[in-house]
């Protein structure tokens, strides 16, 4: 039943809820205007020939499209923004390195890259030799028997050192809300869980791959049979990796596809070159000139009287 | 003589809990909050629900469906600016913003973490818009209650929207877009300030901020030009109004008039004089700034659209901008977008040099310091910089020009060459990590005196450094809020350096053609030589 339940219905309904709502919240993004070309720039813009711009400014401030997509990876692969982190102190003017943060989230989203390629070994077969390969370097194979991948303990200490920051630095603390601590938390049990299968508390691996490629080539009878074949131990990893991806398009984990659609990330920096039009631009409304004349006449004369001029009076 | 202690100025932080946080604030701290708008202004520009109302109040009057308004008003608003829905979905809180706010690390007040600022609306927000939000409190959400307004008024006002903390944002999630539509989404329901108003009302009516009638401008522009006279000797004539000059120039109004504005308009009115640049003042578009993008997209295209309006009836080819902060927010960002170029206008290119300002090939607008460092560069001035000995100077980056337009070394280069004495402040407060004079968007008012001189604390300690480091005594800066907010802000903070533009500086170091020796700089003060 356990089987049944965790290991096809609720996967089923979890990815189906994931799908539907990763496009349901692009489509939602997607569907608001953009009303006004509103980058952020950290760099020096496009102007005149000599004033020259660095490779920096040139991502930081792009002016077109391939500099804002230098831009967009920077950020998306290399967490730039993050990276330019310093902090203020008064007993001190010069900047203080604060990349903590930056060091954290680069140790856990590329750990979780590296898990999620090695994962694809129980989705695909034949397993890609790059995958095969990745495998066997983070785990220096023949280190260790069994081998340990580098990855999946160090997303762990990633993480509580992720979830440290909430917990110990008091100005962290005070703007977590229980949903951060929530997802650290849920990532923590899946990974800890993982962790604990693939050292202590084995499962049958084949059975497992069995389950996945049955469910995803919907064969439903087969996929039962597997699921009821697979030990306890590993439904507790698969049901709160079920739950992360229904969990995720309503979370604050959509960041991961929210930095796309940033207006101060991906628009290019050329404002006054290229026009930005706003596709629900009022009408303005406020006074004309005919109406600022009337208004002022006999000012506006008296300077069309001098010639549309003043000069100095010299005495 | 009675000695003179200074103050204490204490910061305390405050570290409350998530809940405590999600509570309301309605205890207004005198020097803190902003006045409510005068009645005439928010008449004549047409504001719903225009009353009497204070702010100390418990009862602010607001329409009786005003939570119905507010909220319509926000789901309009989610589908007009995709930012705002972006910013309201995707924050993480990772805290990378917390201390970059110059307002958070003034006052310690939690609520003024650019991420805490944001959570005020996001809460309302996941309680009406997302799913997650009915779970309540648990789920970061919160009912929209009259207190929820009251502190969202309180907190919107306290934002100079400098970008700052969008620089650092890993999803470049931008407090000023979020500050911007709460204020609009205020407006709404009748709650506005009482400072940007007035310039509003005052810019919509007479064409600039200052509120300045068309024989108050040509007024101001003959005393400058008489000071003019006085220094160098040469009689200047500055066009208004012209139909068929080349270039139309706008500049903010307090360079009509304030100090040290002033010497910056003697340094335009000088260095056009001397290229024979074929230009015109508008009084109509007699306002380079807008203080109209410090409340709503509505009031913002009110006041910009002057300046299209008037290149068009006057047929001037292209439009040069004067030194200001956020009328380069507005102008690079804005201004082509809310109003359509006129066809009328032809590519910006500069009748000295021939260069075709290609960056501004479509909003057919110059910035002042582009249009100099091009000159300068082409050897176009006779320049004598040792006219500026007396000042050790160092350069503030506006925020808004500095994050949202980018244009960080132009003023540099000219500076470089019209003086012989530049430094720079630390790395972290310069470019675009420039931290703000704590008095832009609409806070430059005396109500609110204390946040600013907190908010301008960090500019002001970095000042300090470079003034003890290397004796820096002018802090130059192309923003006109700049130059109305340092004087106090530095006197604050005891610092005794001088606040000016570039183009006090431009016009210090240009020699004329017929000048008289000089034996004053602009300010009237005897020149010094260093060597």
């Amino acid at each position: 039943m356990i089987g049944i339940i965790f290991g096809v219905i609720i996967p089923y309904i979890a990815f189906a809820i994931f799908v539907v709502g990763v496009v349901y919240k692009f489509i939602y993004w997607a569907k608001s205007a953009v009303p006004l070309k509103i980058p952020t720039t950290s760099g020096q813009q496009k102007s005149l020939k000599f004033i020259k711009r660095t490779i920096y400014d040139r991502f930081d401030s792009p002016y077109t499209k391939w500099e804002t997509a230098v831009r967009m990876i920077l950020e998306i692969f290399a967490f730039r923004s993050l990276l330019k982190n310093t902090r203020y102190y008064l007993d001190r003017l010069s900047q203080r390195d604060a990349r903590w943060l930056w060091l954290f989230a680069i140790l856990f989203h590329y750990c979780l890259l590296l898990v999620l390629i090695r994962h694809t070994k129980f989705f695909l077969e034949p397993v890609p030799s790059f995958v095969e390969m990745i495998s066997e370097l983070e785990a220096f194979k023949g280190v260790f028997i069994p081998s340990v991948y580098v990855s999946g303990v160090t997303i762990i200490a990633a993480l509580f050192l992720l979830w440290f920051r909430r917990i110990f630095l008091s100005r962290e603390r005070c703007i977590s809300l229980p949903s951060d601590h929530f997802a650290l938390l849920l990532l923590l049990a899946i990974v800890i869980s993982g962790n604990v299968m693939r050292y202590f508390i084995k499962v049958d691996i084949s059975a497992v791959k069995g389950l996945l490629l049955s469910l995803m080539a919907f064969n439903i009878p087969q996929a039962v049979e597997f699921a009821n074949s697979i030990e306890p131990m590993f439904y507790i990893h698969f049901a709160l990796g079920s739950f992360l991806l229904a969990y995720f398009p309503f979370s604050k984990l959509m960041h991961a596809g929210g930095i796309f659609f940033s207006p101060t990330r991906n628009m290019p920096n050329n404002n006054r070159a290229e026009r930005h039009v706003n596709p629900w631009n009022p009408p303005y409304k406020g006074i004309t000139w005919q109406e600022y004349y009337e208004a002022y006449k006999d000012q506006l004369d008296e300077i069309a009287e001098s010639g549309y001029k003043v000069k100095p009076e010299v005495l | 003589m009675e000695k003179h202690v200074a103050e204490k100025v204490r910061i305390e932080q405050r570290f409350p809990s998530w809940r405590e946080l999600l509570k309301p604030t309605t205890e207004f701290k005198h020097g803190y909050y902003h006045y409510p708008f005068r009645i005439s202004d928010a008449k004549y520009l047409e504001l719903p629900f225009v009353r009497e109302w204070n702010p100390l109040d418990k009862d602010w009057k607001l329409p009786p469906n005003w939570k119905e308004i507010f909220l319509t008003k926000m789901k309009e608003y989610l589908e007009k600016f995709r930012s705002f829905k972006l910013f309201m979905d995707i924050c993480v809180r990772c805290g990378a913003c917390a201390d970059k706010c110059h307002y958070y690390i003034g006052t310690g007040d939690p609520k003024n973490m650019p991420v805490a600022r944001a959570e005020l609306i996001r809460s309302v927000y996941r309680r009406y818009f997302t799913p997650a939000g009915k779970l309540g409190k648990i789920a970061g959400a919160r009912d929209l209650t009259e207190d929820v307004i009251k502190e969202l008024y309180y907190y919107a006002y306290q934002c100079s929207l400098c970008r700052r903390c969008s620089v650092f944002c890993p999803y470049g999630i931008d407090t000023a877009e979020v500050t911007w539509i709460v204020r609009m989404l205020l407006k709404e329901i009748g709650v506005v300030h009482r400072f940007s108003l007035i310039s509003i009302a005052s810019s919509a009516r007479t064409g600039n901020h200052l509120g300045l009638l068309p024989g108050g401008i040509a007024g101001a522009l003959q005393s400058i030009a008489e000071d003019i006279y006085n220094l160098t000797g040469i009689e200047i004539e500055v066009p208004i109004n012209k139909k068929g000059a080349e270039i139309l120039f706008v500049a903010p109004s307090a360079d009509y008039f304030a100090t040290p504005h002033w010497y910056v308009c003697m340094g335009y009115l000088m260095l056009f004089h001397e290229i024979g640049l074929d230009y015109t003042w508008s009084t109509y578009a007699s306002e380079g700034g807008n203080f109209g993008t410090f409340i709503s997209y509505e009031l913002a295209q009110k006041l910009n659209a002057k300046i299209y309006q008037e290149a068009e009836r006057l047929g001037v080819k292209w439009i040069l901008g004067g030194e200001c902060g956020h009328m380069w927010r507005d102008k690079h960002q804005y201004l082509a977008t809310m109003n359509e170029p006129p066809k009328t206008l032809e590519d910006p290119v500069s009748p000295i040099t021939g260069t075709y300002f290609e960056n501004a090939a479509s909003t057919k607008m110059v910035h002042i310091a582009e249009f100099v460092a091009d000159l300068i560069a082409h050897k176009k001035l006779k320049l004598d910089p040792r006219r500026n000995d007396k000042w050790i100077v160092t350069l503030h980056d506006a925020c808004n020009y500095a994050r949202a337009m980018g244009l960080l070394e132009e003023p540099r280069y000219v500076i470089k060459n019209v003086c012989r004495f530049f430094y720079e402040m630390p790395e972290h407060t310069i470019r675009e990590k420039s931290y703000c004079c704590g008095s832009g968007g609409g806070l430059l008012t005396e109500e609110v005196m204390d946040l600013r001189m907190r908010g301008g604390m960090p500019r002001a300690m970095a000042l300090r450094e470079v003034h003890r480091k290397y004796g820096v005594n002018y802090l130059c800066t192309l923003c006109a809020i700049d130059k109305a907010a340092f004087p106090h802000l530095l006197e604050y903070w005891r610092l005794p350096v001088a606040v000016g533009g570039m183009m006090e500086l431009v016009g210090n170091a240009l020699i004329m053609k017929g000048e008289k020796e000089r034996t004053t700089d602009l300010r009237g003060e005897p020149l010094i030589r260093r060597d």
